[in-house]
């Protein structure tokens, strides 16, 4: 998922802008799929019942391990899929989008 | 995420772009758990204070979803370096 691999060498002195914001991009969604990871998980495996205590039971901490396992793989898969429909459609974006009608 | 072809002004740029977004996260979080939180415990509006049983729940569910954050945090580093791994 990284975009920041794989390029040529730092220039020296300047600030390239352009780099940044591809980083800043990324960053900003890597930050906004871990959240919310946490937040279905949480409403999967604990959800809004009254905590008996302060603790994760054993039940709920399996839960999470398996439910965080299963968001990185149906992200993986996801973005597969928006891959191939991408190659498909000719490597432009596809509609269904606010942006595909301008 | 990889800054080895950021030379040092970009990376400098970057630590104070991080810093800030680490500050925006935890506001987020903060409210977050108050909602969470509200949303779990306080169903009774029969009185304006929080009753000794709320308090408890709200203390619980503060704890819980701490530890919560961190678990899915761990699992999600172990998943990241574990796939940074497979594709060197």
């Amino acid at each position: 998922m990284s975009f920041l691999s794989g390029r040529s060498a730092p220039t020296s002195g300047a600030v390239n802008y352009d780099k940044i914001d591809i980083a800043v991009t990324e960053l900003d969604s890597i930050t906004d799929f871990f959240n919310r990871m946490v937040g279905s998980c949480y409403n999967k495996c604990i959800g809004a019942k009254f905590p008996a205590d302060g603790d994760l039971s054993k039940g709920e901490s399996v839960c999470i391990d398996k439910c965080v396992a299963k968001y990185n793989e149906v992200q993986k898969k996801v973005g597969e899929k928006l891959q191939a429909k991408g190659a498909a459609a000719g490597g432009a974006p596809g509609g269904g989008s606010a942006f595909g009608a301008i | 995420m990889d800054f080895s072809n950021f030379n040092a002004a970009e990376q400098a740029h970057m630590t104070k772009v991080i810093e800030k977004k680490q500050m925006q996260d935890f506001l987020r979080l903060y409210s977050n758990i108050v909602d969470k939180c509200f949303n779990t415990c306080c169903n009774d509006f029969t009185s304006k204070a929080l009753s000794s049983k709320e308090e408890t729940c709200i203390s619980n569910c503060f704890d819980k979803f701490t530890k919560h954050t961190e678990r899915v945090g761990a699992r999600f580093a172990e998943a990241n370096a574990e796939t940074a791994a497979g594709s060197k």
